[in-house]
């Protein structure tokens, strides 16, 4: 009972954020790049809720606008993370035998490798817009899908209601899409949602320091790397709110796979 | 010794054993017998108060004149260190599987009673002999072992405390012929010359023929017949005790 | 006598490295210009013919990629990794100067957060119900979803903006004694936003795996033999241990990932600050020695892990995992 209302409470939070970035035109009040030199440093208050930066840009309307940029970029990179986790894993738990043995080797010793360092040496002769970072998130992304998914689908292959479905001859592609991967979803669901949190990481730390998304878009992350030298100057709002806006989403993501992992749901809804 | 009357156990609502009545007398063995499922090893877990979350225990359970559903988790500590000992009936899970044989052994008995290790040592290789168990399996750790093997150091814990009251759930479900029999003449001796009293839970009618004074019989949650092994065997009361004996032949 | 499980893990961590070492290869064979350029750098103008016919010969450069990524791992397994193209220095030698504060920073955190995690876990996971019990799930989860490079900036404009009393950023003052109360003082915040945002997951998952192993039938049948609360605790934490120290092993490398960021923001001089800073002045000789040696470095942490784990794990020293 107490789970249903905190995953509603937090579903609504993050839709919220989502609706407001994803419709950042409607309810921003300035264009996110309309600068004014003569109100440069405002702090939060009339005109500009959140305050301006060191231009003169409403804060509140880029945050907006950042926000699309950085969780289109999480939602682009997890898809793409997804459909190759699911692809490598898929094929790994399904044909199985010594072709397994060998993809989860690979799998085991690129999971040794941090992702992080392997996204930065992408950007160093990648870094082109946000589409190329939501591509290098993407395609280093993919490895603990890859781990669930294989499990899964070991797990069900032997399941008998799969077996009966072999045995009465059903095709390949019915058994896979039908059977494997549709009594998956849950796990994968959740493994997805943990994705999109370190997706969203990793773009704004990237940003942050100024090796993301180039700085002319503004990002969550952008954002928060101008507010390094704002903040040494007294002007706090320029970093607080972007922070406060990843950390609600991570948040909220968390608590919404907290709840969904729980066993004792799960179990309710199979 | 012991006198449970109307004990109720109900699992989230669901009652697993019901008005449940029965003695233990001090000096005998008394054996409870009954089908699997039938709330055996739910009225030990209620005696002891370690039922599982979500389970309730109400009704009287009188041991020595203490009621030990109400007893305090202090006083309960006390009983279940210093009077009674418990062999559980998965013995192959019993033991915790990264901690030496010897080392939990020693806890279960020797520990128990303040024993030196020392002491432990001499008195529990001889125990563990009469068992057919080489002292080797102190050097072990629990999953290196059988389940029969296991089974026999939970046993021969038992005799090495010789409590006051003895609760053994199935003792010797995965013992081969032999050392059941073997067993069944330690748990006599025990008996005899400690004068131990014990509550033995078996499927095995058998076994209870072979030491039982006095037998319980449970069915679906209930019990439906106690009295002396020698009287029920002559003059079954109920129609389930009668059909447990034909079902012997 | 060393297991065969050990020896596994050891090969498995020489295939890591294999990869990694593929990997940065493929980096430096397609980042612009010549070979020669990309492994001497900024020094390669000043190269004479007659040098640069040597480094050709060296590393095979006239040869298919194959033979030149065996020429290559060759020179770099003896210790050559190149030229820095920046500074003209070799790259061994910027690591060396790198890795002392990189293992700090990561000891120091490593060590609080095993810590703070065991204590905070056993208190939670012991006392089921508790507030403790109740508290740190939330706590976790919230503490976990703080960005560590934001939780960096709002302590700098605190502690070193408004109340001036720690350095924002470096790893000792310049033209200070560079002694050691020097260097506590600039471990103190990139050290405390790493265990900050780290400690709570790792104690709510030691809490998680003391609460499965406390239902388990051997502590039932302890509890209802008299065995000493002291001594069921112990068997419980023993065995809790093993799967923490499995997830300890499993977040290592996203443990190094974010310890770049954070290095970066406070100017911390270790291997993720010097990696970034390759990344954006594209110093391709630097980025390769970086990953590699942060790869060396997880693989070596891992192995430590599992040294541990084998102690830790009579069924990992029996072999009773393998069928
Ligand atoms: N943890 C539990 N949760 C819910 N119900 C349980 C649990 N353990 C046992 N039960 C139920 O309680 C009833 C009694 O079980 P109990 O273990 O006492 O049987 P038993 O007589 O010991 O059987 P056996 O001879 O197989 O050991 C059973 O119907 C069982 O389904
Ligand atoms: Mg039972």
């Amino acid at each position: 009972m107490k789970s249903r209302k905190s995953l509603a409470f937090w579903c609504v939070v993050l839709g919220l954020i989502v609706a407001m970035t994803v419709f950042a035109g409607l309810f921003s009040t300035y264009g996110p790049n309309e600068m004014d030199m003569d109100t440069i440093y405002q702090p939060p208050g009339k005109g500009h809720v959140l305050g301006t930066d060191h231009l003169g840009r409403d804060v509140f309307s880029r945050l907006l606008e950042g926000g699309k940029v950085t969780l289109t970029v999480a939602g682009v990179s997890v898809i793409l993370s997804f459909i190759i986790g699911v692809l490598y894993g898929g094929i790994s738990g399904y044909i199985g035998g010594a072709v397994d043995v060998i993809m989860m080797r690979f799998l085991e010793a690129l999971i040794t490798i941090p992702s992080l360092i392997l996204i930065l040496a992408f950007q160093a002769f990648m870094q082109g817009g946000m589409w190329s970072m939501a591509l290098i998130i993407g395609v280093t992304g993919w490895l603990v899908t890859a781990r669930i998914v294989r499990s899964e689908f070991i797990r069900l292959k032997e399941a008998e209601f799969v077996k009966m479905a072999k045995m009465f001859g059903t095709p390949m592609w019915k058994i896979i899409f039908g059977h494997l991967l549709r009594n998956s979803v849950p796990a994968i669901f959740v493994v997805t949602l943990v994705n999109f949190t370190g997706a969203v990481f990793i773009e704004v730390s990237l940003s942050f320091l100024g090796i993301g998304v180039p700085s002319a878009i503004p990002s969550w992350g952008n954002m928060l790397f101008y507010a390094q030298n704002d903040i040494l100057i007294g002007a706090w709002w320029i970093g607080l709110f972007p922070g406060i806006m990843i950390f609600l989403t991570i948040l909220a993501i968390n608590f919404i796979g907290e709840v969904l992992k729980d066993p004792r749901r799960r179990r309710l809804d199979a | 010794m012991l006198n449970v009357d109307r004990l109720t156990i109900e699992i989230d609502g669901k009652c697993v054993v019901e008005e449940s009545a029965f003695s233990v007398r001090p000096g005998k063995i008394t054996s409870i017998i009954g089908e699997s499922g039938s709330g055996k090893s739910m009225t030990i877990a209620a005696l002891l108060t370690i039922l599982p979350l979500g389970a309730k225990a109400t009704g009287h359970a009188l041991f020595n004149g203490r009621n030990l559903l109400d007893a305090s988790k202090k006083e309960m500590d006390a009983i279940r260190k210093t009077h009674i000992f418990t062999i559980f009936q998965d013995a192959a899970n019993s033991f915790n599987p990264s901690v030496k044989m010897e080392r939990q052994l020693y806890t279960f008995s020797g520990g128990r009673r303040g024993d030196t290790v020392q002491q432990f040592r001499t008195k529990m290789t001889g125990l563990l002999d009469e068992l057919e168990l080489s002292v080797d399996i102190l050097k072990q750790y629990p999953f290196e072992l059988s389940g029969g093997m296991l089974q026999r150091c939970m046993i021969a814990c038992a005799l090495y405390v010789a409590p006051d009251l003895l609760i053994a759930d199935e003792p010797t479900s995965s013992l081969d012929r032999v050392l059941q029999k073997e067993f069944i003449e330690l748990l006599k001796r025990l008996n005899e010359e400690q004068g131990t009293t014990i509550l033995l839970i078996t499927h095995d009618l058998d076994v209870v023929v072979e030491v039982a004074h006095e037998m319980v019989v449970m069915q679906a949650g209930k019990v439906v017949e106690t009295g002396s092994v020698a009287t029920i065997f002559k003059q079954p009361g109920h129609p389930y005790t009668k059909r447990l004996l034909d079902s012997r032949f | 006598m060393i297991s065969k499980w050990i020896g596994k893990r050891v090969v498995m961590g020489i295939i890591v490295l294999f990869i990694v070492s593929f990997l940065s290869f493929f980096i430096m064979h397609a980042a612009p210009g010549d070979p020669a350029t990309a492994f001497y750098g900024g020094n390669a103008q000043t190269l004479n013919a007659a040098e640069k016919e040597r480094i050709s010969r060296v590393f095979s450069l006239d040869r298919p990629v194959i033979v030149q990524y065996g020429a290559w791992l060759w020179e770099t397994v003896q210790g050559n990794f190149g030229y820095s193209s920046k500074e003209g220095r070799p790259v061994s030698v910027i690591l060396f100067e790198r890795l002392p504060n990189t293992l700090l920073l990561f000891s120091v955190t490593m060590f609080f957060i095993i810590v703070g995690s065991i204590w905070l876990g056993t208190v939670a996971g012991m006392k089921a119900g508790s507030m403790w019990d109740k508290g740190l799930s939330t706590i976790s989860i919230a503490s976990s979803s703080i960005p560590p490079f934001w939780l960096g900036i709002l302590f700098i404009s605190f502690f070193s903006v408004k109340l001036g009393i720690l350095p924002s950023s470096g790893t000792e003052d310049v033209g200070g004694d560079g002694g050691l109360m020097d260097k506590i003082r600039h471990l103190i915040m990139p050290a405390a936003v790493i265990i900050l945002t780290h400690v709570g997951i790792y104690a709510r998952f030691l809490q998680e795996s003391i609460k499965t192993e406390s239902n388990k039938y051997y502590v039932l049948v302890a509890r209802a033999n008299g065995v000493a609360k002291r001594e069921i605790q112990k068997g419980i934490l023993r065995n809790a241990s093993i799967p923490y120290l499995n997830y300890i092993g499993m977040t290592i490398p996203s443990f190094f990932g974010g310890a770049v960021i954070v290095e970066s923001l406070f100017s911390w001089a270790g291997l993720g600050q010097l990696m970034v800073k390759a990344v954006m002045t594209k110093d391709f000789p630097l980025i390769m020695g970086g990953i590699l040696s942060i790869g060396l470095l997880v693989v070596s942490s891992l192995l430590i892990i599992d040294l541990v784990m084998y102690g830790v794990d009579p069924k990992l020293r029996k072999g009773a995992y393998s069928k």
